[in-house]
């Protein structure tokens, strides 16, 4: 695989994450560094419980680690006001969830002009700008239909769509085939490759197939109880 | 995200769940409507009153008088004798002079009173006289007379003549605007609808009282006989040469005389001279001075000026501008406790806010993850619920002041055609200001919003992670 990338947009130093339940303490990530390059594409993967997600909501600012450091274009995220945390979820990172977290009562385009709200894009350049990006995943003829009357793989790529409306420099993708069937999914695949390749998107992806983690990832981060046991 | 873009989120989401938002809508509106309404009744009765006073031109209007009208004193008098000895200054023609020179005086005259009986034909009724110079023909109410016109000199036999009075008199003055309708009692008691040109132009005989002083010389009191009485009628005739306008509900015309008679002609009819309690209780008799002075000033804004120069000359002076303020304040009070039963149906109101925008955020806790995941702040987040809210509170108070206005319409309504005695002058008891309806819309925004203060917090401070996986 490549391993020529110039500088690293992501590291991430022992970084732990502690649940607590009433007074007992459960540790969800436990001292994890890495240092994730520009443009690669990144499989995390680990059984259930292992911390994937855990890891990633930390990397994408919805969760807060308890300690350690998540430096992305030199800002340690920890150190981060809540409003710079939206910040960067709004502008340095791009969220996609296994079960897609569209808004149901929105169409694709809406779905999409909401990030781009969000993002400061005007008004009138939004539906053009959505038009684009859903296009741009193949959606064209989808672009007025509800969640609802899409399938799995087209609600997926509104989702993709939605979090590449910022331009973010991180896509990180939570099991985003687990809900799919496998041409789906490997077409799902397919896109993020592209969308790698293309827009030199670095790509942080939780996923259970250790096969295809394989296939696509420059680099794949294997998770147990919390802690990185290859990579 | 724009504010634009926060109402068009917030008004989507209010749409899509309609009849929750419609039936939270209308506890702002019934709150809304049952607040203005009862302020506007509140702020009605008051301009029902200060439109009475300036239509009377009592703003501009002073009493003179030279000694404070003391009631308390008038308990003490035959006890306390002595004790008090203030100077007062005879109200004479020499002082209408020096008070006609007052800057801001524009006109002065003595204030004559006096009880007559009035006959046209075979109908009688007693009335106070009120002696007005001609002069007085320009100012209010009586450069606004209800038919015909105002007398144009002192010594004229031209008499005004109030609606109230004819009434009493068994004349109702045709009014086409409001045609009168006569009641059955009218009608047994011989009431008749007259257009105005024959009212006008009428005669009508002015009785007065006078002393029979011989019969009194004789100790006439103990004698019985029509022509042995203490007092005897005198009767003077004049022609009536306008009819001055119906009285509001809001005014006593107890204190106005029924008749309005030029001042020269008044003071020569012939009468008791003693014409009010104030002379029976006053200590000091008159050295041929009169009992008050009318004086009005040309602007409201010269009353403080003339009342200061009076004062200084010595006379106690009243006027009803003086009184404003307390009557505002007692004004202000009612609005403030009409108000405040009013606010509680507001109060009431904003818990089913409350409620209604707990149960959108339970119902949106996925989607406010999702929003949040996407860039969303909580600001952003909290303002979104903000925008919600305030539109309840904003559409509410639109129709809640419609509502409120209906309302008032229906009641005032009622008031007219069932309680208020016919032929009386229309009243309008609600009122509502331009700061009443801009302060109820603000008030409506502000509660609301003070509503959706807690759920949009609550909103805000969602765990994302939690909301994603929330169902």
């Amino acid at each position: 695989m490549n391993d020529t990338y110039d500088k690293h947009i992501l590291e991430v130093s022992n970084l732990c994450k502690i649940y607590h339940k009433g007074k007992i303490e459960i540790p969800a990530v436990k001292d994890i560094s890495y240092k994730f390059h520009n443009g690669q594409i990144i499989s995390i993967v680990g059984k259930s419980g292992s911390g994937k997600s855990t890891l990633l909501n930390l990397i994408g600012g919805l969760d807060v680690a308890t300690s350690g450091q998540i430096l992305i274009n030199g800002k340690d995220l920890i150190k981060m006001s809540r409003y710079e945390l939206a910040l960067h979820r709004r502008f340095l990172v791009g969220m996609v969830f296994q079960s897609f977290n569209l808004i149901h009562s929105r169409n694709a385009l809406q779905n999409v002009t909401l990030a781009l709200a969000f993002g400061g894009v005007p008004r009138k350049d939004r539906k053009e700008k959505a038009a684009e990006l859903l296009k741009s995943v193949g959606l064209e003829q989808r672009l007025y239909h509800k969640p609802a009357e899409l399938s799995g793989g087209e609600a997926q790529r509104v989702a993709i769509a939605r979090a590449l409306a910022n331009n973010p420099k991180v896509l990180l993708a939570d099991e985003l085939t687990g809900n799919l069937d496998s041409s789906t999914s490997k077409e799902i695949i397919d896109l993020l490759m592209n969308l790698n390749k293309e827009k030199n998107l670095t790509i942080l992806m939780v996923t259970h197939d250790i096969e295809t983690a394989e296939r696509v990832s420059d680099n794949v981060i294997r998770l147990k109880d919390g802690m990185v046991i290859s990579d | 995200m724009n504010l634009l873009d926060m109402f068009s989120l917030g008004f989507t989401n209010l749409w899509r769940t309609r009849l929750r938002t419609f039936l939270t809508l209308l506890g702002v509106v019934i709150g809304i409507a049952a607040l203005t309404s009862m302020v506007s009744f509140g702020t009605g009765m008051q301009k029902n009153v200060e439109d009475t006073f300036a239509n009377n031109d009592l703003f501009t209007s002073m009493t003179v008088t030279s000694e404070e009208i003391d009631l308390e004193g008038m308990m003490h008098d035959a006890m306390e004798e002595d004790t008090v000895q203030k100077q007062s200054i005879p109200l004479n023609d020499s002082l209408i002079q020096v008070i006609r020179e007052i800057e801001g005086v524009n006109t002065v005259f003595p204030e004559i009173w006096f009880v007559v009986k009035l006959e046209i034909g075979e109908e009688t009724s007693s009335t106070n006289v009120n002696a007005v110079p001609a002069s007085m023909g320009e100012f209010k109410p009586y450069n606004d007379l209800f038919a015909g016109k105002f007398f144009d000199n002192d010594s004229s036999k031209e008499v005004v003549i109030r609606w109230e009075t004819l009434k009493r008199l068994k004349i109702i003055a045709e009014d086409e605007d409001k045609p009168y309708s006569l009641s059955e009692k009218d009608s047994l008691d011989g009431v008749c609808i007259l257009p105005v040109d024959s009212i006008l132009g009428r005669k009508i005989k002015v009785i007065s009282a006078v002393v029979n002083a011989p019969q009194i010389a004789l100790g006439g009191l103990m004698n019985i006989g029509a022509d042995n009485q203490p007092f005897k009628e005198n009767i003077s005739e004049y022609v009536i040469c306008g009819i001055l306008k119906k009285a509001s509900s809001f005014s006593n015309d107890a204190y106005k005389g029924g008749i309005v008679i030029p001042m020269k002609t008044a003071r020569a009819i012939p009468r008791t001279n003693f014409t009010s309690m104030w002379n029976f209780f006053s200590k000091k008799k008159k050295k041929g001075g009169y009992n008050s002075l009318y004086v009005r000033v040309e602007e409201i804004e010269d009353v403080k000026f003339v009342k200061k120069e009076l004062e200084q000359i010595g006379v106690k002076v009243f006027s009803i501008g003086d009184q404003l303020k307390e009557i505002r304040r007692v004004f202000m009070i009612m609005d403030a406790i009409l108000g405040a039963i009013g606010t509680i149906a507001l109060i009431v109101a904003s818990l089913g806010i409350i409620n209604t925008m707990i149960m959108s955020i339970l119902e949106r806790t996925r989607e406010i993850g999702v929003m949040k995941a996407i860039g969303g702040s909580e600001w952003e987040i909290r303002k979104i619920f903000f925008v919600e809210a305030s539109a309840i509170g904003l559409v509410g108070a639109i129709f809640g002041l419609i509502l409120g206005w209906m309302v008032s319409r229906v009641a005032n309504y009622v008031v007219n055609t069932s309680i208020m005695p016919a032929g009386e002058e229309t009243v309008i008891l609600f009122y509502f200001p331009l700061w009443l309806v801009l302060g109820a819309i603000v008030f409506s925004v502000v509660v609301s919003l003070a509503a959706g203060l807690y759920p949009a917090s609550r909103a805000a401070r969602i765990n994302p992670v939690e909301a994603l996986r929330h169902d």
